[in-house]
């Protein structure tokens, strides 16, 4: 029989899954029917109509998906797997929005959803590209919305839905069988990552979202080009959407770079993280096809490059999308999403549309306009070409070294990724950047078609010497000595010297230079390269910025108090965290730096870390507070977030590393009239026999055995009275010193005594309470003075130089991106209103 | 020959290098043994041995955690990481550590714990810690 279950809501479960069967049968028949418009008549406008209003119905119930598990969130219905896997009651509001995206459920959603943003603005503008364009739109929707079905077909089960119960999500577990269970059992739900309870997170994965879903847009022009026979007209209109897909994902795995600067403590904004990498794979890409498309846009060159990347690009996305999600990646990465069953789903996805691309491909292989012609080597094109190969080339690199759990699952391999990363990486992709930063600098001399090469080589050479000049200070400061402006007149340099810095630097300054006299140009009236010079100085700066942080950010928190381990250890390792006793300052380079105490907000507690400059007279210079976050999850552990102070030049980074144990019943049992046991942490019991080792911070416990013969100081044992004596062994980790302390049990007149005994040394004391015969065990309790250890923390402080110029970069190349928008935006108004003027005067005429 | 066919065929080699030095300079997931013929670094996948010592006194050093680890071939070798002890390091259920072998002991630079999950059976949680990183 069912068990009527008490207290649940089934309706909005009931209702959300009806809007995921409707919106994915409504994006199904959107597709069959857009399909069937752009190869059927076009003066038959039926099926054009079926699709839209499919397409609008599907908008709507996908809008009621979002609403009816945001609902379910908020009212905190733990029935549902997904409100109990991602929230809880104690969950602020604003954060809710967080917990569509730690599930994977709710990231297709926001997938799905930005993709109807994109499908309805195509309804209302693509004009003639309408049909065919959004037939490859609503195939993509149909893929993503399947995987949020949840149902089974022929023993598959398709997608996994949000909107799953827990006792089905977990079935067969013993709470299930009482009909009671969610009134008496799940009171709360397990919560959300507290890494992911942070401002940024609550925009950078709609920001990413967004980017990845624009991809789609496009992919689908040039598949609509090449399937309707427009081959050379898909890539005006494609061009804009491209941008966007740039500016925005650019935007979002910049975000994500800086929550992870700011939230997460390994100390850096980039780990080339196999999920990071993920993200940037089809960036590059879709950057390099830009580059290409308007390079064929202006001469006709390079047709099948560009066609190529801008569908390369969109696969990359799926294939990224099943890296993460597929679980594929578990033991090279820590932040990609569990297996949820879905990876065949995954791959099927990619190979349709890899399978329908190559298809058109070779369909229309001879119309494809390909030219034989040979650039001129003093042209732009020539060089924007190259450039985009470079980029791809990089790229190439990343997916190489982030697919070997790929390829171990293919071929069964055994290989395990580089084991420094990113050192790894850094080697490889410094040259690929000083190439393209080189590129996008000189290039902006060069014309289209041909250009004279002495007026070239002038301009070049002005703007290699000045760069120079700039490099040249720009690396004092940054690279050598004038690094003291930053760490403080006792700064001596140790790492080693790496001209390929400079070089790369100097690449950067090459392009912003150049760049900044493009802009010059741009700005009396050639106002048509704006956006490139713009976005080109961004991204130029932003490598500066990277290049700088990452190599020059030096750990102040040396550990020079640290047990001495022998020669060989020092010179390999550094000691990267330190201990601070509460209230005691420590110098740290400059600094002077004290740990005050703690506030504790619900389950965080903040460690204050107070900084403080002094100078020769005595006068304070600097003085401000830090509070990292630690929090002691019963899930993750100690999850520690790290707090940042900013200055105009550097940055100082501070995380705490390890906090100590804290009892939370500490206070309530402290007072319980314990008189003797006062000055001692809250004991802790123990069931142990013979040869049992008990551990504590600075050594062990191992009881060695029974002592029967007992001689008591002060107390006769008469017949009939019992007293043993249980030998405890304290050995200290440090010395390794044995010592021999004897608790005793004893029974005398019927009544039970214990005599406790003490171990100084460690402010040990321990009671021999009870013997458990039938066990052959024994009762101890064992209780630890806190004694010398006041109050600590564990933390390691960074201080990253001229890191402003890496966010600064990002934000200028958004906005050169957004000024490129708008001129391609334009261009496209300004050639349909030519052709209608030309109309116009076709018909006048 | 066309300028395009040389920056294909350049494009082609620097490829093949990206491949190569990829494969190259990647390690493969070892044990004890192996690690301790070879002086490069490498992964060992394993798990702690709980009825060994584990050591950390972060009031003498708060940047030495040792501790023995058992790898998948059954041997027992000490470990040696310079930096914190990861939180609930005793509920690990897989290590992968990163590291090489020096004299007896394995110093390891980066540990990859697998933990059980507290609610659900199926699902273990990864976490990550980085040591220092050894400078030579």
């Amino acid at each position: 029989m069912d068990i009527q279950y008490v207290g649940e809501h089934l309706l909005p479960g009931k209702l959300g899954q009806f809007f995921i069967i409707l919106a994915f049968g409504m994006s199904l028949l959107s597709t069959i029917a857009y399909y069937f418009q752009t190869s059927n008549d076009k003066n038959d406008l039926s099926w054009r109509q079926i699709a839209r209003w499919s397409f609008r119905i599907h908008t709507v119930a996908l809008i009621g998906i979002i609403a009816a598990l945001f609902f379910i969130i908020y009212n905190h219905y733990f029935e549902y797997n997904y409100a109990y896997s991602h929230s809880s009651r104690s969950l602020p509001t604003h954060y809710m929005i967080s917990c569509f995206w730690e599930g994977q459920e709710g990231s297709f959603l926001l997938w799905a959803f930005w993709q109807l943003v994109f499908g309805n603005v195509l309804i209302r503008f693509a004009k003639d590209w309408e049909d065919s364009v959004m037939t490859i739109v609503g195939l993509s929707q149909v893929f993503i919305l399947s995987m949020l079905l949840g149902v089974e077909v022929f023993g598959y089960r398709i997608g996994s839905s949000p909107f799953i119960l827990l006792r089905d999500a977990m079935q067969g577990a013993p709470i299930f069988q009482d009909p009671q269970y969610l009134v008496k059992y799940i009171q709360d739900g397990r919560g959300l990552n507290p890494l992911l309870q942070n401002y940024w997170m609550v925009i950078h994965p709609p920001t990413l979202f967004f980017g990845f879903a624009s991809m789609v847009v496009p992919f689908a022009y040039a598949m609509a080009g090449l399937w309707t026979k427009r081959l050379k007209e898909w890539v005006k209109p494609a061009l804009p959407y491209a941008l966007v897909a740039v500016m925005v994902l650019g935007t979002g795995i910049i975000m994500g770079a800086f929550w992870a600067y700011e939230a997460l403590n390994f100390g850096g904004f980039w780990a080339w993280d196999p999920v990071e990498n993920a993200s940037l794979i089809p960036w590059l890409t879709m950057i390099s096809a830009i580059h290409v498309l308007v390079v064929y846009k202006n001469t006709g060159h390079s047709y099948f490059t560009a066609l190529f990347l801008v569908l390369i690009s969109f696969i990359l996305v799926l294939y990224a999308s099943f890296l993460t999600r597929s679980g594929i990646l578990g033991e090279t990465s820590v932040h990609a999403f569990t297996d949820l069953g879905m990876s065949g789903q995954l791959v099927i996805y990619v190979l349709v549309f890899l399978a329908l691309s190559t298809w058109l491909i070779v369909k229309n292989w001879k119309q494809l306009p390909i030219t034989e012609k040979d650039e001129h080597i003093y042209s732009r094109e020539f060089w924007m070409f190259i450039g985009a190969l470079v980029m791809t080339l990089s790229c190439l690199q990343v997916i190489a070294t982030t697919s070997i759990p790929v390829y171990n699952k293919l071929f069964n391999g055994n290989v395990a990724p580089p084991v420094d990363p990113v050192g790894f990486y850094n080697q490889w992709q410094m040259p690929f950047a000083v190439i393209v930063a080189l590129i996008s600098a000189f290039a902006q001399y060069l014309k289209y078609k041909k250009t004279d090469s002495v007026k070239f080589w002038i301009n070049t050479g002005v703007s290699l010497l000045m760069s120079a000049l700039v490099t040249a200070v720009v690396v004092y400061y940054t690279l050598l000595g004038g690094l003291k402006l930053v760490f403080g007149e006792n700064y001596h340099n140790d790492n080693p010297f790496n001209w390929m810095f400079v070089i790369l630097i100097y690449a950067c300054v090459f392009s912003v230079i150049t760049n900044a006299k493009i802009l010059g140009e741009a700005i009396k009236g050639k106002f048509k390269l704006t956006g490139s010079a713009v976005a080109h100085m961004g991204f130029a700066l932003m490598l500066i910025g990277a290049t700088i942080a990452a190599s020059q950010k030096r750990v102040i928190s040396i550990n020079t108090s640290g047990f001495d381990y022998g020669k060989e250890f020092d010179s390999k390792n550094k000691r990267e965290n330190v201990l601070l006793w509460k209230g005691e300052s420590m110098k740290m380079d400059k600094y002077l730096v004290t740990y005050t105490g703690d506030t504790t907000e619900g389950v965080n507690t903040y460690y204050r870390v107070n900084y403080k400059v002094v100078d020769e007279s005595n006068k304070v210079v600097e003085n401000f507070d830090l509070n990292p976050l630690g929090q002691i999850n019963p899930t993750m552990g100690l999850v520690a977030s790290p707090d940042t102070r900013h200055y105009l030049t550097h940055d100082i980074y501070t995380h705490v590393s390890s906090v100590p144990k804290r009892e939370e019943d500490a206070a309530a049992e402290g007072h319980d009239g314990h008189a003797e046991d006062e000055g001692y942490n809250p004991p802790s019991t123990y069931k142990v026999s013979v040869g049992d080792t008990i551990n504590f911070d600075e050594g062990k416990v191992v009881v060695r055995g029974i002592n029967k013969d007992v001689h008591l100081k002060d107390m006769t044992i008469n017949q009939g009275d019992i007293a043993v004596g249980l030998t405890l062994a304290v050995i200290g980790n440090s010395d390794r010193k044995e010592t021999i302390v004897e608790p005793v049990y004893l029974i005398k007149n019927r009544s039970q005594f214990t005599l406790s005994k003490k171990m100084e040394e460690f402010g040990l004391k321990f009671k021999f309470t009870k013997i458990i015969p039938d066990e052959n065990k024994f009762e101890l309790v064992m209780l630890k003075k806190p004694g010398k250890q006041k109050d600590y923390v564990i933390m390691k402080a960074i201080v990253f130089p001229y890191i402003n110029f890496l966010w600064g970069g990002t934000i200028i190349m958004v906005i050169g991106f957004a000024f490129s928008i708008s001129r391609r935006l334009k261009e496209l108004k300004d050639a349909k209103s030519k052709d209608q003027t030309e109309k116009m005067k076709d018909v006048v005429l | 020959m066309k300028k395009s066919h040389i920056v294909g065929i350049l494009v082609i080699a620097v490829a093949i290098a990206a491949i190569i030095s990829t494969y190259g300079s990647s390690s493969t997931y070892a044990n004890f043994a192996e690690a301790k013929k070879s002086d490069k670094e490498l992964h060992v996948v394993g798990h702690l041995d709980k009825a060994k010592d584990m050591h950390y006194d972060p009031i003498k050093d708060a940047n030495y955690f040792s501790f023995y680890v058992k790898d998948n071939k059954g041997e027992e070798c000490k470990v040696v990481f310079f930096g914190t002890k990861p939180q609930d390091f005793e509920r690990s259920e897989q290590i992968v550590l990163t590291g090489a072998m020096v004299g007896t002991e394995f110093h390891a630079s980066k540990i990859l714990m697998k933990c059980p999950s507290k609610y659900t059976d199926n699902s273990a949680e990864m976490k990550e810690f980085k040591g220092t990183k050894a400078s030579i």
